[in-house]
């Protein structure tokens, strides 16, 4: 079977910014595994996820995804679109539209052109949004609509909606950022639970170094656009954790930078 | 300052000229001013008291105004839809939605009343020609309104149903629609409003509606009958207004 993810010599800089965001990264992730990014802010998590999502033009290197090239010039067939699946930073969530629209939203690439355009799920379609929403204890926000939710029910819908698109790759930026520490855990014992079910890769970002090797089979730090580790979870050391974070705590404010 | 009080200076003389220019170039004599006075009250007078047997022709021309403003505005809607499209920055490529903003804006630059008159000379009198213009009218305002709600959506929905493998139409119809609804909507209904409140006076190019029958009577000295449709058009620009009033609140 293909890796999930690979990658190699990445680097990318953000248009009109002349610092790199990932520089020369490499990485192999096997199908099934599931991996955690740490790193401190502006380290460039959330810019390789989204070129990993396919949204990001202009970089170089290579990069592969459940055995598609990936094409620095232009965004990944329609058709594979679906099998990734992101649970963004900030939910993008369509704050009119009810709950199970949101989590609905998620199957559209799964629909045929007709019914996507008509929003008419098939019943399969309802079912899978229905257990999504269930699995992330929200079946009762099923027809609240999002502006008026909590930060935390907001992130489950954001979940629920990437869980529905039933993807091969889960790529999640910071899914529980906006959850107590209880929430946190039972989120992403669910999303982790969900991937391992499905056989799915999961990616997740987070800036809780306990919670990354609570969940997590390997764990990789980023710092200043580069790979600093990328260790099984069970030979990660506090002090490496440690170094992620210090290495940049004398540079506040933007362009935060590792001085590796 | 220099520069400042040259250009006070230069506007002065500007504003000056442009009177005293006016005032030479046209009829205005002296004598004929002093006179218009009396002859304006005079005028009003013969307009009291208002004749109200014509209450029948209010109703008809009213009720006519009001057709012309509805289908005037569903034009308006319909041209619009597509030409929000391609006037927004969000859906085509930049000199797409350049060239038609242009195209909007010199349809808003055409005065209603232009519109009309042009209209009665291609399809004759009648509301036909005021509905046309109207929707023509219009839809330089609407559509522009539509393509800013369709530019002030925000694209992080967008770009996450993109993700999720959604085409074009289904990121229309799921991310954007939901977010454009309330603001076209409200932008739709204030267009209509102004349609109504201009369409009044359509009739008097004879494109329709009560405006004719200002004009009707005024040619044939019924200034008493004149008074009263004029009254009823004031009546209904306030009601319109208050309408409006309580519209926005409920928009607010
Ligand atoms: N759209 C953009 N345009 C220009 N620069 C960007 C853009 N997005 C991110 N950057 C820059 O790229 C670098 C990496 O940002 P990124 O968002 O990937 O960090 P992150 O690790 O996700 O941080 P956080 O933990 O705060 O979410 C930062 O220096 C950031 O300023
Ligand atoms: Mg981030």
């Amino acid at each position: 079977m293909s890796p999930a993810v690979q990658i190699d010599d990445l680097s990318f800089a953000h248009p009109g910014s002349d610092l790199p965001a990932l520089e020369r990264i490499s990485l192999l992730v096997p199908p099934g595994e599931s991996i955690a990014l740490l790193g401190p802010s502006g380290a460039g998590k959330t810019t390789l996820l989204a070129l990993l999502d396919g949204r990001l033009r202009g970089w170089q290197g290579r990069t592969s995804v459940l055995g598609a090239s990936l094409d620095p010039d232009r965004p990944p067939l329609r058709a594979r679109r679906p099998d990734t699946g992101f649970v963004f930073q900030e939910f993008a969530l369509v704050e009119r539209s009810t709950v199970l629209r949101n989590v609905l939203n998620g199957r559209l690439g799964r629909m045929s052109p007709l019914r996507a355009l008509m929003g008419s799920p098939t019943s399969h379609d309802l079912e899978t949004a229905l257990a999504a929403l269930a699995d992330c204890g929200i079946a009762d926000l099923a027809e609240r609509r999002v502006d008026s939710l909590s930060g935390g029910q907001r992130q489950r819908v954001a979940i629920a909606r990437c869980l529905a698109q039933e993807p091969r790759l889960i790529l999640a930026d910071e899914p529980v950022s906006s959850l107590d520490p209880a929430r946190a855990a039972e989120i992403l014992t669910l999303l982790t639970g969900a991937a391992r079910a499905r056989g799915a890769t999961a990616m997740f970002s987070s800036h809780q170094p306990d919670l990354a090797r609570r969940f997590a089979q390997r764990i990789v730090g980023i710092s200043g656009g580069r790979i600093v580790f990328d260790v099984p979870t069970s030979d990660l050391s506090e002090e490496a954790t440690a170094n992620l974070y210090r290495d940049t705590e004398r540079m506040p404010g933007v362009g935060l930078r590792a001085v590796s | 300052m220099r520069f400042r009080g040259f250009g006070g200076f230069a506007a002065s003389t500007l504003v000056a000229g442009a009177i005293l220019w006016s005032f030479m170039t046209t009829d205005v004599e002296f004598s004929r001013l002093l006179s218009a006075g009396p002859r304006i009250a005079e005028f009003l007078g013969r307009m009291f008291p208002p004749d109200p047997t014509v209450m029948r022709e209010i109703m008809k021309g009213g009720a006519e105004t009001l057709r012309i403003a509805i289908l005037g505005s569903l034009g308006a809607v319909v041209l619009s839809a597509p030409l929000g499209i391609l006037a927004s920055e969000t859906m085509v490529s930049p000199p797409l939605y350049r060239t038609v903003r242009t195209l909007l804006a010199f349809i808003r630059a055409i005065p209603l009343i232009l519109v009309a008159m042009l209209m009665v000379g291609a399809v004759g009198l009648g509301p036909l020609p005021g509905i046309i213009a109207v929707a023509f009218h219009a839809t330089g305002m609407l559509a522009k309104f539509y393509a800013e709600a369709i530019d002030g959506v925000s694209r992080a929905p967008i770009a996450a149903l993109e993700s999720a493998g959604a085409g074009p139409l289904a990121r229309l119809r799921h991310a954007i629609w939901p977010q454009m609804a309330p603001v076209i909507a409200r932008d739709t209904i204030f267009r209509f409003e102004l349609n109504l409140r201009e369409s009044l006076i359509l009739g008097i190019v004879g494109a329709g509606g009560i405006g004719f029958y200002i004009q009707t009577y005024v040619r044939s000295f019924q200034y008493d009958k004149a008074a009263s449709v004029t009254l009823a058009v004031i009546v209904m620009v306030v009601a319109i207004e208050a309408i409006n009033v309580a519209l926005r609140r409920r928009f607010a």
